[in-house]
């Protein structure tokens, strides 16, 4: 089989940090190298070859067989490659991703996506808060790219993003789409509190509905317009796949008024 | 116990000394070689090095609420749970009250004045202050936008009073001087006024930037304050205006002492396409001609920073430039402030041109002992540029360099490349120690002569200044060796210099009227007892001139 295989040995006792397996910094490693690389976020000193056992030769194509939710800053900044992880993934997973394609079967932790600028992440199960996020004190979220969760998505998801595409199969927590700059937020059931707040663009297609709205936000009753279509038909073709809408009319509300009010939900008639 | 710092090129002006031999230490006092044949208990060997007092920062904003608000308005950067990003210069400030006095020593540098305490947040800029190792602080307190202030210029009352309101801020917030930012300039902001200049008016006041200039240089000369009325002056940044701004204050001195902040930021005309060009020459002639003033340059480097001020006005327009784009405006009582962080790049012409302004003035005006170092931390860049200053300011090859880097169009516009002069040691030691010194009169302090407080310097000499500079081969403070080979090994505490001037009993009682019946608090809310700080000794008191 071609590609590089990280095999679960074990259980770590600590929260790791993945961030050095991506395939740009495991080119050209023996896997002697690969396994003295420093994961460990203690005093411990953990490294790779005490969690992982390693087999393959082909580093763009990574895999984890098993997952954990301690494996943090899984493919961080990747600029190229696959990763596919076989279980449940930490925090920050695919951050700063610029291109490339991770796959994680099992959930992820917060801030997956976050400040991500290209490339694909998909998720089988739950996201954790800040999905596409930034971290404090950064300016802007999801800035390009595309995410797709199964499962649900916690609090504010798509918090500050500019750029790009978050699909959520499942329900979305709190705040999604909160300080959103532009882009596009597809959710298949309900949307928990207040979608949208403090939003200036964007769109967010909200086909379960939403628990409530923020004042701010103005309904401009049915809107049957075309782009519906056209967008449920592009995803269809693209990386994002089938959504749970079709270009049937939907009903549209302005907002969020409190900042520049240009950013538009859509919800079901 | 007698140290000895053996065979050191010593390097102090203040006392003509620039040669090889010895300085003798004791109970943390530089003291006369011992005439006895006593050993000494403790030496040093300084062969092969330079030895010069420590350095004094007279300007860098390392206390207060403006640096606490920058610290949270930007996360990013001190992260507490990732490991910094090593690439950009604020990094390695770390932004703690810790860092910022160790990194400090590391250079050499024994004391540092924050420039611009507001008299609401002196407990808080004492407080930081106080967490700040080894280094000696001190303050200088903010006046000239206070409703208090204007009122009684505007009233017409005497300059007794209004010096002893003066002494009151001073002696309450423990200060060492006073400063005036953009006099009139917030106020006038608060009734949207956008572009203040020395000869304007402050709205429902009726007092021009001009007279509260004048009448607080007037108070404090009056209190015998050592220090000269610090000045930010109006229109800062604005090309045309700012130097325009400046040379009307630098003439308002008129004869008596008047401190000019981080002039860089005033060399500004609007010639050339760009409407953006140096005056630094006519500047530095002026400031040639005017021997009661002194400046301080506030030098611009490239990179990452933020800057930090209490010139509300400027920083509200300055707010629009904000990189990454985000910034914090407060409008409080007197002159308020911003916060807006700022990426100086080499290829922009501005930045380039600002940092090429600042070379120039450096350059241009010729005594060294009116000319303070400073990048008006962090506004120019932060303090830990200053090795690769002092490299610039010693040594015509490295600016060659670094003007190879920059536009074309700038070195049309900058005469820095013809500028030859090169700093030497004893300049160095003249700037940034025995005129800070006598600056802030602290008389035991940037000089080596017996009486002076141990606070020493000793340099590796190199070709390369900013290693020279970067990293002191060892800095003893107040007798004791806290840096060795540019790393600390020892933290001690310094304290913070101030001034107890006596004011006037019936001002007190006024003032507790005053602060009562405005704001509802007590007088006692701007005044900073010693046991807060819980340390023993935390001040070093240094008398008013008689």
């Amino acid at each position: 089989m071609t590609g590089m295989t990280f095999l679960k040995t074990q259980e770590p006792e600590e929260r790791l940090d993945l961030s050095a397996l991506v395939p740009a910094r495991l080119k050209g490693l023996s896997s002697a190298e690969i396994a003295r690389i420093a994961i460990g976020t203690s005093r411990r000193g953990v490294v790779v070859g005490d969690v992982f056992a390693v087999s393959g030769d082909d580093p763009s194509v990574l895999r984890f067989a098993g997952g954990s939710p301690r494996f943090d800053r899984i493919g961080e900044a990747m600029a190229g490659g696959e990763i596919t992880v076989e279980g449940d993934a930490g925090a920050r997973l695919g951050r700063m991703l610029k291109a490339g394609r991770i796959t994680v079967t099992g959930s992820a932790g917060m801030h997956a996506g976050s400040a991500m600028e290209g490339g694909v992440l998909r998720i089988g199960g739950d996201a954790g808060d800040f999905l596409g996020g930034p971290l404090a004190g950064e300016t802007m979220g999801l800035k390009g790219g595309t995410i797709v969760v199964g499962g649900r998505a916690g609090e504010r998801a798509g918090d500050r993003m500019r750029r790009g595409v978050i699909c959520v199969a499942g329900e979305a927590g709190d705040g999604l789409g909160s300080r959103m700059i532009a882009g596009t937020i597809v959710v298949g059931r309900r949307a928990a509190g207040t979608p949208g707040r403090m939003m200036k663009r964007g769109t967010l297609i909200l086909c379960g509905g939403a628990e409530r709205f923020a004042p701010t936000f103005v309904d401009n009753g049915p809107a049957d317009i075309l782009i519906l279509k056209v967008m449920a038909s592009a995803f269809a073709q693209g990386e994002v796949g089938e959504v749970p809408f079709d270009g049937a009319p939907m009903r549209r509300l302005g907002g969020d008024t409190a900042v520049l009010g240009l950013g538009e939900i859509f919800l079901p008639l | 116990m007698l140290t000895r710092l053996k065979g050191g090129h010593v390097v102090d002006p203040a006392n003509n000394r620039n040669g090889v031999g010895d300085v003798f230490v004791s109970d943390g006092v530089v003291v006369d070689a011992p005439t006895d044949a006593k050993a000494p208990d403790e030496t040093i060997d300084c062969t092969g090095l330079v030895v010069m007092a420590g350095a004094i920062d007279i300007h860098s904003h390392i206390a207060g609420g403006h640096v606490n608000t920058a610290r949270l308005l930007l996360p990013e950067w001190h992260r507490a749970f990732s490991a910094r990003p090593g690439e950009t210069a604020l990094s390695k400030v770390g932004w703690t009250t810790e860092e910022t006095g160790l990194r400090y020593a590391e250079m050499g540098f024994t004391m540092v004045v924050e420039p611009a305490m507001a008299p609401s947040s002196a407990l808080h800029a004492h407080l930081e202050l106080a967490d700040t190792p080894i280094i000696d602080k001190a303050t200088l307190v903010v006046l000239g936008n206070d409703d208090l202030m204007m009122s009684m210029i505007r009233d017409g009352e005497s300059e007794t009073a209004i010096a002893d309101y003066v002494a009151w801020t001073v002696a309450a917030s423990r200060a060492l001087g006073v400063k005036c930012i953009n006099a009139g300039g917030s106020a006038a902001f608060k009734e949207n006024v956008r572009k203040f200049d020395f000869d304007d008016v402050v709205p429902d006041y009726g007092v021009s930037s001009r007279q509260i200039v004048k009448t607080l240089q007037k108070a404090v000369t009056g209190l015998g304050i050592p220090h000269p009325l610090h000045v930010h002056c109006n229109n800062l940044g604005v090309p045309g205006a700012a130097s325009d701004s400046i040379a009307a204050t630098i003439r308002a001195a008129e004869g008596d002492p008047l401190h000019l902040a981080h002039i860089q930021f005033y060399g500004y005309g609007d010639e050339g396409k760009r409407r953006f060009s140096s005056r630094a020459q006519a500047l530095a002639d002026l400031v040639n001609a005017t021997p009661e003033v002194t400046v301080d340059i506030g030098q611009v480097m490239f990179g990452q920073t933020v800057t930090i001020s209490s010139d509300e006005l400027r920083q509200f327009a300055g707010s629009k430039q904000a990189s990454p784009k985000k910034s914090v405006i407060f409008d409080h009582e007197a002159n308020g402030g911003g916060v807006v962080p700022m990426d100086y790049k080499a290829r922009s012409f501005f930045n380039a041109l600002q940092w090429a302004i600042g070379l120039e003035l450096f350059l241009l005006i010729e005594d060294p002992s009116r000319v303070f170092f400073t990048t008006d931390h962090p506004n120019g860049a932060p303090f830990t540029a200053y090795p690769d200053v002092f490299a610039l300011l010693m040594d015509r090859g490295v600016r060659a360099k670094w003007l190879d880097a920059l536009p074309s169009s700038v070195k049309k516009m900058t005469q820095l490349p013809e500028l030859e002069r090169e700093y030497t040691l004893e300049e160095i030691a003249v700037m940034t120690r025995a005129a800070p010194a006598r600056l802030l009169g602290t008389p035991d302090r940037g000089h080596l002569g017996a009486g002076a407080g141990a606070d020493i310097a000793v340099y590796r000499p190199n070709d390369d200044k900013a290693a020279m500079f970067g990293k002191a081969a060892y800095v003893l403070k107040d007798g004791v060796v806290v840096v060795k080979d540019g790393t600390v090994v020892r933290r001690t505490l310094g304290r913070a210099v101030t001034l107890r001037p006596e004011p006037d009993k019936a001002m007190k009682t006024r003032l507790d009227r005053y602060f009562d019946e405005r704001y509802g608090v007590s007088s006692r809310w701007f005044e900073v007892p010693e046991g807060a700080l819980r340390r023993d000794d935390p001040f070093e008191v240094v008398p008013c001139r008689a």
